[in-house]
C-alpha cells in the first residue's frame, strides 16, 4: 500500500494533482490558523470577569464587507488553480502509445490490450490482475463496467475514475517512474467490494515488449 | 422583570404521565419533544452500529462481522443518522421553538404536524424492519446507487423496506416544512416583524424552503427505483435505454441541499447560544440571514460535485459554485467571532459545545473546499478522506450543536437543568473522542483506503490509524453514557428552573419552564430580535431596538 505517493509523483498527471493538493493544503492551514487564532484570542481576552454588561454593538458594515470580499477573492484564485490543473489532467491524447481496455465486474477486473492481443483477468483472486505499462509513454485507459458502478483507483497516482455500465470513460496515464502500484475498487459494489484489488507495474520499454510477447502467448 | 418571573396563573402542578394524551397530541411542544426523543433513540441505535463498525475495523482482516452484515450496518448507520437523527432532531427542536420564538400559540397545521411525526417514526421502523427479513436489511449504502440497488440480491426485500421507509420520512419532512413556513409567515405576534425573528427561526425558514425544492427529487428517485425493481422499469438500466447517472443526478439534487438541511438549523442553534453566553447581541444579524439564504440558493447548484469522478458532468461549473458556498459560510463564522468579540464570555456546557462546533466544523469546512476542487476529488473521492470530511461536518458540526441545543433548551422543555459537571465531562470526552476517531480518517484516505470496506490489508499505516480511530469511538461511547446518566440524575433530582435560567434573549424565555399548553399568558413588547433582553434591560431597549 502506497502512502500518499504525492512526495514523488509517479505520473506526469500526478505531479499536477499533487500541486493542486499542496496549494489547497497550505491555504487551508493558513485560513485555519487565522480563524482558530481569532477564536482563541476572543475566548481568552473577553472571558467573563465581572457582571458588567459589555458594550452592545451589533454591526460593522465595513468589516462585514471586508470579510465577504476577501474569501470571494480567495476562492476565485483557488478556482483558477483548480482549472489550470484539471484541464491537462483530463485532456486525452489523440495518439496514445498504448490502449488498455478495463472492464470492471462484480467482483474483479479484466484488462485487455487490443493491439497486443492480451487479456488479463482477476479470475476470482482478490489481488487481481497486474496491468503492465511502459514508462515514459502515454497509455489511454478505456473504462467501463458490465453490471454496477465501480471505481478504478490507483492511490499512488492520486487518480480514480468511475466505471459505469453503458458509459465508456477515457483518460490518459503517463507514468514517468518504474515501480509496482496498488489499485482497488473505490465505488461500493456489494459483497466483494473490499476485495476487488488490482496492481499496476511500470517497466522500461524493452521489458514491456518482452512481457507483452509472453503474455500474448499465454492469453 | 415581573413579566419574566411570573408563573402563568393557571400553571398546573406537575401532571401525571398520561400515555394516551401523548399519542394523540397535536401540541407543537409535545410533538417537538416526541421528535427529539425519537431522534435520540435513533441516535443510540445508529451510534451502537457505529461502535460495531469501528470494532470490525479495529484490526486488519478482522472477522468480527462478515461482509454482508457489515454492508447492512453501514447502510443503516448512514440512513439512521441522516434521515432519522440529524434532520428530525432539528425539526423537533424547531417544532418546539418556532411558535415560542415568534409568540404564537401553536403551529399553523397542528394535525398535519402530528401526521408528520408518526410518518417519521414509522418510516424509521420500516427501514429497520429489514433486519427481520431473510435477506437482511438494505445493504446498498444510504445513497442506494442504481444499478446496485436495483439488483434483487442487494438486500432482497430489505431494500424495498428501505425505499418505502425513506419515502415515508421524506414525505413527513416535506409536510413539516410547509407547516414551518406557514407558521412563521402567518402566526407571528404583534411587533414580531420578519427582521426581528430570531436567527434559529430564520434558519428554519431557509431550511424548509430547501426541503421543498430538494426532497421531491428524492421522492421521485426512490419511486423510480421501486418501479425498476418491481414493475419492469428501465430508468437506470442501460440495457433498456436507461442511465445509471440519472439516479445520481436526482439523488444528489436532493442530497446536497440535504447537507444544508442538516447544518442550517444548527447554524441557528449556535447563533442563539453564542450571544447569550457572550452577553452581546448577535453580530451582523442581517448578514447572517442573507448568508443563510445565499447558502440555501447556492446549495441547489452544486449537486454534481459528488460526481466529479463519473466523467459525465461539467466539473468546472459545479466546482465554481461549490467554492462560492465557502463565502457565506465564512460570513457566519466571522459573525460568531464578532459576537464574542468584546463580550463577557462564560463557559457553561451549551457554550462549550458551541465552541466545539466552531473548532470541528472549521476543519470540515476547509476539507469541503478542498473536495470542491475536482483534481483533489480524483484522489479523495470515495476514500476515507471523504468519510472524515462529512463526519467533521455532521458529527463535529451538527452533533455538537445538537448537544449544545439539548443543554441549552432542556430546562425549557422539561423544567429541569442538566448537571453542569457531568455536562463538562460529556463535552471533553466527546471533543477528544471525536477528533481521535475522525482525524486519522483523513490520513487513511490519503493512504489509499476506500470507504465502505469491511476489511483492509495489513499494510502500511492502515492498521495503526484504524486502531487509533476505533479507540476514539469508544471514548465517544463513554461520553454518550455519561449524558444518559445526566438525563436520569437530573430527572430524579427535580429541581425546578425559573422561566429564564440563562438570562437569554428570545421569546421562549418569557414564559414558564416548561411552558403552559397555550404558551404565553403575556407577551413582552417586541422591539428587537431579543425581547427578553430588552425586558430585562429597559434602559438599553431604545438603544438596541431595530
Amino acid at each position: 500500500m502506497n502512502a500518499f505517493g504525492a512526495w514523488s509523483p509517479p505520473t506526469t498527471q500526478a505531479a499536477l494533482l499533487r500541486g493542486d493538493w499542496l496549494v489547497f493544503l497550505w491555504t487551508g492551514l493558513a485560513v485555519g490558523a487565522i480563524v482558530y487564532g481569532l477564536i482563541l484570542f476572543a475566548l481568552l481576552r473577553w472571558r467573563k470577569r465581572d457582571d458588567v454588561l459589555p458594550r452592545q454593538f451589533r454591526r460593522n458594515n465595513r468589516l462585514e464587507i471586508f470579510y465577504t470580499i476577501v474569501p470571494l477573492v480567495l476562492v476565485a484564485v483557488l478556482f483558477g488553480v483548480t482549472y489550470a490543473v484539471e484541464r491537462p489532467v483530463e485532456s486525452v491524447s489523440q495518439h496514445p502509445d498504448l490502449v488498455v481496455r478495463v472492464v470492471a465486474y462484480r467482483w474483479g477486473w479484466q484488462f485487455t490490450y487490443p493491439a497486443q492481443r492480451i487479456t488479463l483477468d482477476s479470475n476470482g483472486s482478490s489481488t487481481g490482475p497486474q496491468m503492465v505499462l511502459p514508462v515514459d509513454r502515454t497509455t489511454r485507459i478505456e473504462l467501463t463496467s458490465v453490471d454496477v458502478t465501480h471505481g478504478f483507483w490507483i492511490p499512488a497516482f492520486l487518480f480514480k475514475r468511475d466505471a459505469i455500465p453503458g458509459l465508456l470513460n477515457r483518460f490518459d496515464l503517463s507514468p514517468d517512474r518504474t515501480g509496482t502500484f496498488y489499485g482497488t475498487c473505490s465505488q461500493f459494489c456489494g459483497l466483494g467490494h473490499a476485495l476487488m484489488h488490482f496492481s499496476l507495474r511500470v517497466v522500461p520499454d524493452a521489458a514491456f515488449e518482452r512481457w507483452a510477447g509472453s503474455a500474448a502467448r499465454a492469453s | 422583570m415581573s413579566v419574566l418571573r411570573a408563573e402563568p396563573e393557571g400553571a398546573e402542578p406537575r401532571e401525571r404521565f398520561d400515555a394516551l394524551s401523548w399519542l394523540t397530541t397535536t401540541d407543537h411542544k409535545r410533538i417537538g419533544i416526541l421528535y427529539v426523543c425519537t431522534s435520540l433513540f435513533y441516535l443510540c441505535v445508529a451510534g451502537g452500529i457505529a461502535i460495531l463498525i469501528r470494532t470490525q475495523l479495529s484490526r486488519p482482516e478482522n472477522t468480527f462481522v462478515g461482509a454482508h452484515a457489515y454492508n447492512q450496518l453501514f447502510t443503516l448507520h448512514g440512513t439512521a443518522m441522516i434521515f432519522l437523527m440529524v434532520t428530525p432532531f432539528a425539526f423537533g427542536l424547531a417544532n418546539f421553538l418556532i411558535p415560542l420564538q415568534i409568540g404564537a400559540p401553536d403551529m399553523a397545521f397542528p394535525r398535519l404536524n402530528a401526521l408528520s411525526f408518526w410518518l417519521f417514526l414509522c418510516g424509521g421502523l420500516v427501514v429497520f424492519s429489514g433486519v427481520l427479513t431473510s435477506g437482511g436489511a438494505a445493504a446498498a449504502g444510504w445513497t442506494a446507487y442504481a444499478p446496485l440497488s436495483v439488483l434483487r440480491v442487494a438486500g432482497g426485500s430489505g431494500q424495498d423496506l428501505w425505499i418505502v421507509g425513506v419515502l415515508m420520512v421524506s414525505i413527513a419532512t416535506i409536510l413539516t416544512s410547509i407547516n414551518f413556513i406557514t407558521t412563521v409567515f402567518i402566526y407571528r405576534a404583534p411587533g414580531m416583524t420578519m427582521w426581528r425573528i430570531p436567527i434559529f427561526t430564520w434558519e428554519m425558514v431557509a431550511t424548509s424552503l430547501l426541503v421543498l425544492v430538494a426532497f421531491p427529487s428524492l421522492t421521485a428517485d426512490l419511486a423510480m427505483l421501486l418501479i425498476d425493481r418491481h414493475l419492469g422499469g428501465h430508468f437506470f438500466d442501460p440495457a433498456g435505454g436507461g442511465n445509471p447517472i440519472l439516479y445520481q443526478h436526482l439523488f444528489w439534487f436532493f442530497g446536497h441541499p440535504e447537507v444544508y438541511v442538516m447544518i442550517l438549523p444548527y447554524f441557528g442553534v449556535i447563533s442563539e447560544i453564542v450571544p447569550v453566553f457572550s452577553r452581546k447581541p448577535i453580530f451582523g444579524y442581517t448578514g447572517l440571514v442573507l448568508a443563510a439564504f445565499a447558502i440555501a440558493g447556492l446549495s441547489m447548484g452544486v449537486w454534481a460535485h459528488h460526481m466529479f469522478t463519473t466523467g459525465a458532468v461539467s466539473n468546472p461549473f459545479f466546482s465554481a459554485v461549490s467554492f462560492l458556498i465557502a463565502v457565506p459560510t465564512g460570513i457566519k463564522f466571522f459573525n460568531w467571532i464578532g459576537t464574542m468579540w468584546g463580550g463577557s464570555i462564560s463557559f457553561e456546557t451549551p457554550m462549550l459545545f458551541s465552541i466545539g462546533f466552531l473548532i470541528n466544523f472549521l476543519i470540515g469546512g476547509i476539507t469541503g473546499v478542498m473536495l470542491a476542487s475536482p483534481p483533489i476529488d480524483f484522489d479523495a473521492h470515495d476514500s476515507y478522506f471523504v468519510v472524515a470530511h462529512m463526519h467533521y461536518v455532521l458529527g463535529g458540526g451538527s452533533l455538537f450543536a445538537i448537544f449544545a441545543a439539548m443543554f441549552f433548551w432542556w430546562p425549557k422543555m422539561f423544567g429541569v437543568k442538566l448537571d453542569e459537571v457531568l455536562g463538562r465531562w460529556t463535552f471533553w470526552l466527546m471533543l477528544v473522542g471525536f477528533n481521535v476517531t475522525f482525524f486519522p480518517m483523513h490520513l487513511l484516505g490519503l493512504a489509499g483506503m476506500p470507504r465502505r470496506v469491511f476489511t483492509y490489508p495489513d499494510a502500511g499505516p492502515l492498521p495503526l490509524l484504524n486502531a487509533i480511530s476505533s479507540s476514539g469511538s469508544y471514548l465517544m461511547l463513554v461520553a454518550i453514557v455519561i449524558f444518559a446518566i445526566n438525563v436520569v440524575v437530573t430527572a430524579r433530582r427535580r429541581v425546578p428552573v425559573p422561566a429564564d435560567p440563562w438570562r437569554a434573549n428570545s421569546l421562549e424565555w418569557a414564559t414558564s419552564s416548561p411552558p403552559p399548553e397555550y404558551n404565553f399568558l403575556k407577551i413582552p413588547p417586541i422591539r428587537s430580535e431579543r425581547p427578553v433582553f430588552d425586558a430585562r434591560h429597559p434602559e438599553l431597549a431604545a438603544e438596541t431596538a431595530r
